[in-house]
């Protein structure tokens, strides 16, 4: 089994200028599959369509997320509709702002085995899928690496080396 | 004494050696004040380029007090922050200002005026560093509940915690260095120094009223937004917080005799932070150790190097030269200069390595003036203390001027940055230089009341 037959191909990206906004709304109705809505995180591609990050929902939390609360314990002393302000004075920063731009990815025949190296060691549960012109063909969850493991569990016909 | 010495033996001309030099330090410092590269990074470039070119040799650098790092400072903030940082867990620091923040009931000056006289009184006893890190996050978080401009919180943290780290030994660098030369114990500090500086606290709150107290207004159910903090939901770990509070009390104890006990302060720290670790019970000190502020460390590490250059050519020894012969050998003029020069020369350089050449000037001057006493006999001249005490009040109280004066504002000015509050050079200069003046105009009637009129 590799990359390519497990990941959902491409069909939503974010841009760098993209604001948080915008970008909660994609993420929020972009197609995960067939019937249902709202993904994890998201490609952000340039105008050339090169991978330059990837927002996902932690990104969006630690847009909210004030940098000087991590330096104390002080999540006993907030109060109701503070992460609601932050959120609206987060609004307008762009995903460039915000995005992880060191982006764990792996190319279409990565053998399932390097994706799940990949998942555990970076403590990341989606990977951009690079085709071989260098572009994001689709994302590999770890919800679908999940199944296929259940899958070779259950069933003891299905080996290596497909 | 051999430190004064060779310091002495010096020769000074304004050779190449002295010109590279100078010209790094002013480059760094010019770069530095521009904010164009990480002052940790031209800080640790320059003290290459001080090694590289041959203005020091590294032995100078790594090992010799004079020209090079002071690891007694290094190893005192080190130290202190490990400790800290073992204490901070407990949630000890949290509860204290949401208790302060309590006291102020919610109204904002009131708060700014408590936090004010809270991080001057820790910051006699902590390193103003530790201070201001352990006070900045939860006033930012208190503006933010009050809805109101963080700023005055931020810059009067750094400024009481640098008025506060006068008033005793252990409060401020300099004056832990002033004490060693001029052997000074921690109950000379605390006669001399703390009075002024409760003096000048007490002007210092009122000139915050002047600056900021009509600007600071919020809503009445913002204020129930701090009322409603539970300090006692802080203490996160009271087993540990015990132990934390015996090793800073023995540690505390042991400056107030370090002197008497010929210990040296990072002697009293180090242990205390090896004794912490260990009561900790930690198998993991790599957090610990890796949340000293390292960039800090390296920063005071490169400047110790880059000043040691300019140290050795000579520069800072001529502009204080300079200085000192203005007053031909009037000590209350001297005592003045040296406090105003000091001011000044502390908003721009670092203070500790502008302390250390200030002190073996200061021994020489004294050597002159009384060439048949030695030792205590000539350093604790009653007509030399004014003089130490005046470095002390304008070197600390100086490091208010700019943002690069102190390192507490040096701190200040970075987690504001961080939390996207951004303070520039100017706009900390704006504040920092007026309280400068205000404070050193205090220390100055000070000074001159009591040690040149009154003669107590």
């Amino acid at each position: 089994m590799k990359a390519r037959n497990l990941m959902i191909p491409l069909q939503e990206y974010l841009k760098p200028d993209t604001t948080l906004k915008e970008a909660a709304n994609i993420l929020r109705t972009a197609k995960r599959d067939e019937e249902k809505l709202g993904v994890k995180g998201l490609p952000v591609l340039d105008a050339s369509g090169k991978m330059v990050g990837f927002l996902s929902m932690g990104d969006i939390l630690k847009a909210v997320f004030p940098s000087y609360m991590s330096l104390m314990n002080l999540g006993d002393f907030t109060w109701d509709g503070m992460v609601e302000d932050m959120a609206k004075k987060a609004r307008d920063k762009k995903v460039s702002e915000m995005m992880t731009t060191k982006v764990i990815s792996v190319n279409e025949d990565a053998y399932l085995m390097e994706c799940v190296d990949h998942m555990i060691k970076n403590n990341v549960k989606r990977l951009p899928v690079i085709g071989k012109d260098g572009r994001v063909t689709g994302i590999l969850y770890e919800r679908d690496v999940f199944f296929a493991i259940t899958k070779a569990m259950l069933d003891e016909n299905t080996g290596g080396g497909k | 004494m051999t430190h004064e010495a060779t310091a002495a033996a010096q020769p000074f001309v304004m050779d190449t050696a002295f010109w590279t030099a100078t010209t790094i330090f002013l480059l760094a410092y010019a770069v530095i004040v521009s904010e164009k590269i990480h002052k940790t990074i031209i800080a640790i470039f320059g003290a290459g380029l001080m090694l590289v070119l041959k203005i020091l040799e590294q032995h100078e650098a790594f090992h010799v007090e004079e020209f090079g790092v002071d690891w007694n400072v290094i190893f005192l903030l080190i130290s202190m922050m490990v400790i800290i940082n073992l204490m901070r867990p407990t949630g000890v620091f949290e509860y204290i200002a949401i208790k302060s923040a309590k006291w102020g009931k919610g109204d904002p000056f009131r708060i700014l005026a408590i936090f004010a006289i809270v991080t001057a009184i820790l910051s006699a006893f902590l390193d103003n560093v530790t201070t201001v890190l352990l006070i900045v996050p939860v006033t930012i978080l208190i503006a933010e509940a009050l809805e109101v401009d963080p700023l005055p919180y931020l810059i009067s943290c750094a400024l009481a915690s640098n008025i506060g780290g006068t008033a005793t030994l252990i409060g401020d660098p300099p004056n832990i260095m002033i004490a060693s030369k001029a052997q000074l114990d921690f109950m000379d500090f605390i006669y001399h120094l703390s009075p002024v500086i409760i003096i000048t606290m007490v002007f210092y709150v009122f000139a915050i009223k002047l600056i900021w107290g009509k600007k600071l207004k919020t809503k009445e159910e913002l204020k129930k937004r701090i009322m409603a903090m539970n300090e006692n939901e802080a203490i996160k770990d009271s087993v540990m917080l015990k132990k934390s509070l015996a090793v800073l009390a023995m540690v505390l104890t042991g400056f107030v005799f370090h002197g008497m006990l010929h210990y040296q302060p990072a002697t009293v720290a180090l242990f205390g932070a090896g004794l912490l670790l260990l009561l900790s019970k930690t198998h993991e000190p790599h957090h610990i150790l890796a949340d000293v502020e390292w960039p800090t460390i390296f920063f005071f590490m490169g400047l110790f190097i880059i000043i040691g250059g300019v140290v050795k050519v000579g520069l800072i020894k001529w502009m204080s030269v300079q200085v000192l012969e203005l007053t031909q050998g009037n000590l209350l003029a001297t005592s003045m200069v040296v406090m105003w020069f000091s001011a000044f020369a502390s908003a721009f350089i670092d203070n500790i390595p502008y302390v250390a050449t200030m002190n073996p000037l200061i021994v020489d001057m004294a050597k002159q003036l009384w060439p048949d006493l030695s030792g205590i006999q000539l350093l604790h001249h009653a007509d030399l203390m004014p003089l130490w005490w005046s470095l002390a009040l304008g070197a600390c109280l100086g490091g208010n001027g700019t943002a690069i004066g102190a390192s507490a504002n040096v701190i200040v000015v970075g987690m504001s940055e961080k939390a996207g509050k951004r303070i520039s050079f100017g706009k900390f200069m704006l504040y920092g230089m007026p309280m400068m003046i205000m404070t050193v105009v205090i220390a100055t009637i000070y000074v001159w009341l009591r040690y040149y009129v009154l003669k107590i």
